[in-house]
């Protein structure tokens, strides 16, 4: 039964704090904690800057960078990954087509791993890149963008030491 | 109770004190680090700084750099240059300093590591750079030497480094 005495807390007060202040404080600093501990150390916002990897991500678009991807597994050729410069407030976003201890090269526009024409269905646009073999070492991944429509020299491209790898793209 | 109090002031009093002795006597990595902020600062301008302002500034750059100090730059698909020596450096700041709309440029993510000796240091980090009418930025991973000359820490070189091998 309610205490007659009890007052009810002001509409405002409620609005702002809720009925009871202490439960509203332990919940604004859980859900800062778990924004926190989500979007630092597992989900990197990022927002893509450039048309590197046109069509596939537009420029100025908004994403996501998970950073557990590579907890249990090796970065898998396909992938759309982030590479870090010096940290993490610049990154390059790039698909990995070479793994480890592969041999790369471009011809006619086609990509060849180890001699053999690679499959690229994500590609769009025309390219005639033409480039002699590349070798990856054994902790290097070559990336690069899926427009390929500019020259080989102006396309950011190369092969990333696994340490840089940040983590996958999500969406 | 009491004890607690006196306690907890203790520990205020000391980590207080604490604060005070760093920033009273920083660590080298600390003034490196403050320097190449001082310099992202001084280099960057916006369109209504007037041509005294910007030759200011320009002249300014140049004395964050030793005499016999060298900046390479490298751009992909044109190649590479060498700016040695302030001389070099001061003219093409005031070239570009003069030529350019605005500038901002940012280092980020820096990382001092002291060499042994405590009289060379190396700064490595990101360096953004927006042009005036440019919507786009440019973005590099460099590494910036500095020597500890006559007290002052001072830049010997500036090179990019590459991300992608």
């Amino acid at each position: 039964m309610q205490d007659a005495n009890e007052q009810k807390p002001h509409w405002l007060q409620v609005l702002a704090v809720g009925r009871r202040p202490s439960v509203t404080l332990l919940r604004i600093l859980i859900l800062v904690i778990v924004c926190l501990v989500m979007f630092k150390l597992i989900l990197l916002p990022i927002r893509v800057e450039g048309i590197s990897m046109e069509p596939t991500y537009h420029n100025h678009a908004v994403n996501f960078i998970n950073r557990l991807a590579y907890w249990r597994h090796e970065p898998q050729r396909g992938d759309i990954i982030s590479v870090r410069l010096a940290g993490e407030s610049v990154m390059l976003m790039k698909r990995i087509i070479a793994l480890p201890g592969e041999t790369l090269e471009f011809h006619g526009g086609k990509t060849f791993i180890n001699g053999r024409p690679l499959d690229e269905p994500y590609l769009k646009t025309k390219c005639n890149w033409e480039h002699e073999p590349i070798q990856c070492g054994p902790d290097q991944f070559y990336v690069v963008g899926d427009n390929r429509s500019m020259p080989f020299e102006l396309h950011t491209q190369g092969r990333a030491v696994r340490e840089r790898i940040i983590g996958k793209l999500l969406l | 109770m009491k004890i607690f109090f006196r306690l907890l002031l203790l520990a205020v009093l000391g980590a207080a004190g604490f604060w005070l002795w760093t920033v009273l006597f920083p660590s080298p990595e600390k003034v490196v680090l403050k320097k190449i902020s001082k310099l992202a600062a001084v280099a960057t301008f916006v369109q209504a700084d007037s041509n005294l302002t910007r030759a200011g500034k320009a002249s300014s750059v140049v004395s964050f750099f030793a005499p016999d100090a060298q900046i390479v730059v490298t751009v992909d698909g044109i190649g590479s240059r060498t700016f040695a020596g302030r001389e070099e450096i001061r003219e093409t700041a005031l070239a570009g300093f003069a030529g350019l709309q605005s500038l901002n440029v940012k280092f980020l993510d820096a990382k001092a590591k002291i060499l042994p000796g405590n009289v060379t240091a190396t700064v490595n980090c990101t360096c953004e750079i927006k042009l005036g009418g440019q919507r786009d930025m440019g973005v590099q991973e460099i590494a910036v030497h500095l020597k500890k000359l006559d007290g002052d820490w001072l830049i010997t070189s500036i090179e990019p480094v590459k991300t992608l091998q």
